[in-house]
């Protein structure tokens, strides 16, 4: 499917999934697998093996990867001779340019300083720190790993190694967290200075226990806009741009990856079901680790579920993608998708008389105000 | 066929006391069909009725039996429709039997059910048999059963046949007993034609399919019929008996049961209890008892996408054709925009034709909320029949206002007296009479309003009798009432298919249920909702739905757009199930909400 493909941007992003963790948290819907040294090694051969698969496509060698993002699971769990060998696989088979950007999740409890300048050595120059909050407890009540004083140490570790483009990663309307929580958390973490953060909504998502289970104490609709609001400002004074719904970064440090995603670029994807974009074609591998991994043993790409865009679904995707980020879309997509479209014209209107929604020059974008309620304008610009 | 040979009957019973088992028994007796395949195919062949457990059509099986006399006789069991809603189609079906089997299950005895039928079929003057069926339950009480038959009905109790459906036990002296206990049919094979319809539907490949009892004459292919109460003639294509398929043969004649095709095109030419005979030689006068349904219930149906018109009006035509009971004519509303005006039996009637719209015919619909048809003087002199409450005319401009009432038969132990009372009262029912039947049962009476009466209360019975009572009850006529229209206001605007007349009594507790009721069903939009109930100009209730506060997928997995997509594409799907009011959102179920609070 890659083989009779080829990108239409310039260049791609590369998302590796890597699906091991040591403990799975009560909100999490992500694909992961126990982490066991055994499946771990076949994992990282089978991985590898995928890139060499790909990487047999006429296309490759022309095409630049401009950003590299390790995700999980927990990619920290790697050690820093296989994230190594990953990397260098990926360069061989790809043309990565040589300052992509390029991303590792970490779960602090996995890093140390030494881990983290192998890290650097292997080529990793951005560290994205599952922080999630800086509260014993609730960080128990997560199901997390670490405590408040191991995210600060690997923090700490992080610059130690050299790392100059570090991101925090938060949770707000968690269970237990009250306002003052919340608004201590945020001042904790940002006094650390990083150059991004990232802060997330708890939802309770199907897959993920919680979900099933349903959680105690979660915090009314009103108090988690209230820490939305409060993010929002706190970030803002500290001299962060709020550049997409979740997503803060100082000047200069948007994630080049994530945004990729937004701007509907294109990516290759490796890893159990990890998902990917060429020209009109999304797909995603299987998520089983054991079969992702017999799958590419015997030589096969692993790919899942394939789905092929139609022009409607890609401008579709284009909008509710790209209003996601501060500078929004060009309103003529906008004018494009609501073209015989009266009901979806009013509701325009309505978002704009309500301060959602902001047509700038040529461009449209949401507030962020607008953010909060996105979903609700993006069903109707399906 | 002799007519002396010819038995026609049919079951009734309470639900539950085994009815569907015992016919399926009949059938694999007369090896009509093979047991298994009978259970399967024989009652309630429609999945909508089998999910619901009642029976809309009578069901029609002719069965060959050598009796114990040597002869072969026929015996037809037309079997009846078990709902409120559908009581003159019973009785249709039952005129067209000389007997019934009358079930009681041994182990519950006579029940609400029990008694109703029981006095349909007295009515009828059909030889009833009682029949006590589960003999096999630990416990089955035959005797104390036998007693209560002889005290409760007028039948005696010693004659009751004691079977086990489930087992067999006694099955086959059942049909004995149809054959000794149940007199063949009266009539005259050389007189003019006469028969009765007692059911019809319609095939895509036949045209409808007529089902009839011969009372008299005899009818074959080619002879042209015509129905009494319209005149119209047809040649007769095909006539048959039902094994329970179509099975053609030559002839039909008086007593005999079959069914014929003569290119009727819709099932409203060939009405339930009309009076079919010979277009050369008309019997002089029709089989007393017919009557056109009339529809009791009001309704607005309408498309959740306006693009939907056609399609909707071609499934209600469609369903139309098998279903002469209930009417539809073109409505529009301010708030719904085109739509239909429907009529029906009852709720449970209302709710088999919308299930059988959205599931056949793939329809997304709203259904406003049902209304009696009211009938009103205007200060003009005028009358006014009225079932939209939206078409109502202001108040200035009526000069009096009259509500259907029924005459309402309630059968109940007499533990649940006090509760039926209240819950009278609470309809606005008007006690006529009491009655005590064998002292643990009684016969109540009540005059309702039929607008009370219509949307749950049949429910709200069973729930407090714990499925004792049974309920039946006839239009009565008009009475004048003290009626208002009460409007529902989102955001200001009077919102015309949310609109209902209520007693001027219980519109502010009404108003009250339905606002707070509107609150819990529409979800939260991006502006604030007020929801008002008003009376004219006076506001008497007050709900408010919160704008929406946050609305939003924090993160994306890994780039898995697809995931979002479909997520999102997802609630797009729910959203097509509402309607755009104004600025307001409103799903269907709002509508409904009407009835249920
Ligand atoms: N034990 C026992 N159960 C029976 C007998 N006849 C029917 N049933 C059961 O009673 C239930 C209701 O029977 P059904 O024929 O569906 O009742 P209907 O509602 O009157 O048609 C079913 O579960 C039958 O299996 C019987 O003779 N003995
Ligand atoms: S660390 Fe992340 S991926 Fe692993 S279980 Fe927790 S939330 Fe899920």
């Amino acid at each position: 499917m890659l083989a009779d493909r080829r990108p239409v941007t310039a260049s791609l992003g590369a998302y590796i999934h890597a699906p091991f963790c040591a403990k799975r948290c009560g909100y999490c819907a992500f694909n992961t697998a126990p982490w066991e040294p055994a499946a771990m090694a076949r994992y990282v051969r089978a991985v590898m093996r995928e890139m060499d698969l790909a990487g047999t496509v006429a296309w490759t060698p022309d095409v630049p990867v401009h950003s590299i993002f390790l995700g999980g699971g927990t990619p920290s769990l790697l050690a820093a001779d296989d994230m190594s060998a990953i990397l260098d696989r990926l360069r061989r088979r790809f043309r990565v340019l040589h300052d992509a950007e390029i991303t590792v999740e970490c779960n602090p409890e996995s890093v140390t300083r030494v881990k983290l300048e192998a890290y650097r050595r292997a080529g990793v120059n951005r560290i994205s720190l599952g922080v999630q909050a800086v509260d014993d407890q609730v960080l128990e009540r997560l199901g997390r790993l670490h405590g408040a004083a191991a995210a600060r140490a690997a923090f700490d570790a992080a610059r130690e190694a050299g790392f100059g483009n570090v991101s925090v990663d938060l949770m707000y309307g968690l269970p237990g967290v009250e306002r003052d929580d919340w608004r201590h958390g945020v001042e904790t973490v940002l006094a650390w200075a990083p150059e991004h953060l990232s802060a997330y909504g708890l939802s309770l998502d199907p897959g993920s226990l919680w979900g099933a289970s349903g959680v105690d104490g979660l915090p009314a609709e009103d108090a988690v806009v209230a820490q939305y609001w409060t993010l929002v400002s706190m970030a803002r004074d500290h001299g962060f741009e709020h550049y997409e719904v979740s997503n803060y970064a100082r000047p200069g440090y948007r994630s080049r990856h994530n945004l990729t995603y937004w701007r509907r670029g294109e990516y290759l994807a490796f890893g159990p079901g990890a998902a990917g974009f060429v020209a009109d074609v999304r797909w995603a591998n299987v998520k089983p680790v054991p079969r992702y991994c017999s799958e590419t043993e015997a030589g096969r790409l692993p790919v899942d579920t394939c789905e092929r865009l139609t022009d409607r679904q890609a401008l579709a995707e284009r909008l509710i993608l790209g209003l996601r980020v501060a500078d929004g879309v060009p309103a003529s997509w906008l004018e494009e998708r609501a073209t015989g479209d009266g009901q979806l014209r009013t509701r325009i209107d309505w978002w704009q008389a309500r301060g959602l929604l902001v047509f700038d020059n040529d461009r449209v974008r949401l507030t962020e105000e607008g953010y909060l309620l996105s979903d609700a304008l993006f069903i109707d610009l399906l | 066929m002799a007519v002396a040979r010819i038995r026609n009957f049919s079951i009734v019973a309470h639900i539950d006391h085994g009815k569907s088992t015992l016919a399926d028994r009949l059938l694999a007796l007369t090896g009509t069909m093979d047991a298994k395949k009978a259970v399967d195919q024989v009652l309630d062949s429609m999945d909508l009725e089998r999910e619901r457990g009642i029976t809309i059509k009578a069901h029609t099986v002719r069965l060959l039996y050598r009796a114990r006399d040597g002869h072969e006789y026929t015996l037809n069991l037309i079997d009846t429709p078990g709902h409120v809603d559908f009581s003159y189609e019973v009785s249709r079906a039952l005129a067209a039997c000389e007997g019934a089997l009358l079930i009681i299950d041994a182990a519950q005895g006579i029940e609400a059910q029990t008694l109703a039928n029981y006095y349909l079929a007295h009515e009828a003057k059909l030889a009833i048999i009682p029949v006590i069926n589960k003999i096999d339950l630990p416990a089955a009480d035959v005797e104390g059963t036998r007693e209560q038959i002889t005290e409760e009905l007028e039948l005696d109790g010693h004659e009751a046949l004691a079977i086990s459906a489930k087992h067999g036990t006694g099955v086959p002296e059942v049909l004995e007993a149809i054959v000794a206990r149940i007199p063949p049919p009266v009539g005259d094979p050389d007189a003019p034609l006469k028969a009765l319809v007692f059911d019809s539907y319609y095939d895509s490949y036949l045209g409808v399919v007529v089902y009839v009892r011969l009372i008299d004459g005899r009818v074959r292919s080619g002879t042209r019929i015509a129905f009494m109460s319209n005149g119209r003639t047809y040649e007769v294509h095909q006539i048959g008996v039902l094994t329970p398929g179509l099975t053609p043969v030559e002839e039909l004649s008086a007593g005999g049961v079959g069914y014929l095709t003569a290119s009727v095109k819709r099932v409203a030419d060939a009405k339930v209890g009309d009076t079919i005979t010979e277009a050369v030689r008309p019997a002089t006068e029709a089989i007393p008892g017919y009557r056109d349904a009339k529809p009791m219930v009001f309704a607005g149906l309408y498309p959740i996408e306006d693009t939907d018109y056609e399609a909707l009006r071609d499934a209600l035509e469609k369903l139309r054709l098998n279903d002469p009971a209930f009417t539809f004519e073109p409505e529009t509303s301010l708030a719904l925009g085109y739509g239909f005006r429907c009529g029906f039996l009852g709720m449970l009637h209302m709710e088999i034709v919308q299930e059988r719209l959205e599931r056949h015919y793939g329809l997304s619909l709203i259904v406003t909320s049902p209304s009696v048809q009211y009938r009103l003087l205007t200060t003009a002199g005028e009358v006014l029949e009225v079932d939209n409450p939206s078409k109502l005319p202001t108040p200035d401009k009526i000069e009096e206002m009259e509500e259907p009432y029924v005459g309402a038969s309630i059968f109940v132990p007499t533990e649940f007296m006090t509760a039926i009372y209240r819950l009278a009262q609470e309809k606005r029912g008007e006690h006529r009479s009491l009655e005590y039947l064998g002292g643990k049962r009684v016969h109540i009476r009540f005059d309702f309003p039929l607008a009370e009466i219509v949307v749950d209360f049949y429910d709200k019975l069973k729930s407090i009798s714990k499925g004792y009572a049974s309920f039946d009850y006839e239009f009565s006529g008009f009475r004048l009432a003290e009626l208002v229209k009460l409007d529902i206001l989102l955001n200001g605007d009077p919102v015309d298919a949310l609109s209902i007349i209520v007693h001027r009594d219980k519109a502010y507790e009404k108003g009250k249920a339905l606002v707070e009721k509107l609150r819990q069903v529409i979800p939260r939009q991006l502006f604030e909702v007020a929801i008002q109930a008003a009376i004219g100009s006076r506001v008497i209730a007050r709900e408010t739905v919160k704008a929406m506060g946050k609305n939003v997928t924090a993160k994306c997995y890994g780039g898995d757009i697809t995931r979002k997509r479909k997520l999102l594409e997802r609630q797009k799907e729910g959203k097509k199930r509402m309607k755009q009011v104004g600025k307001v959102e409103v799903p269907q179920e709002a509508f409904l909400s009407v009835l249920k609070s």
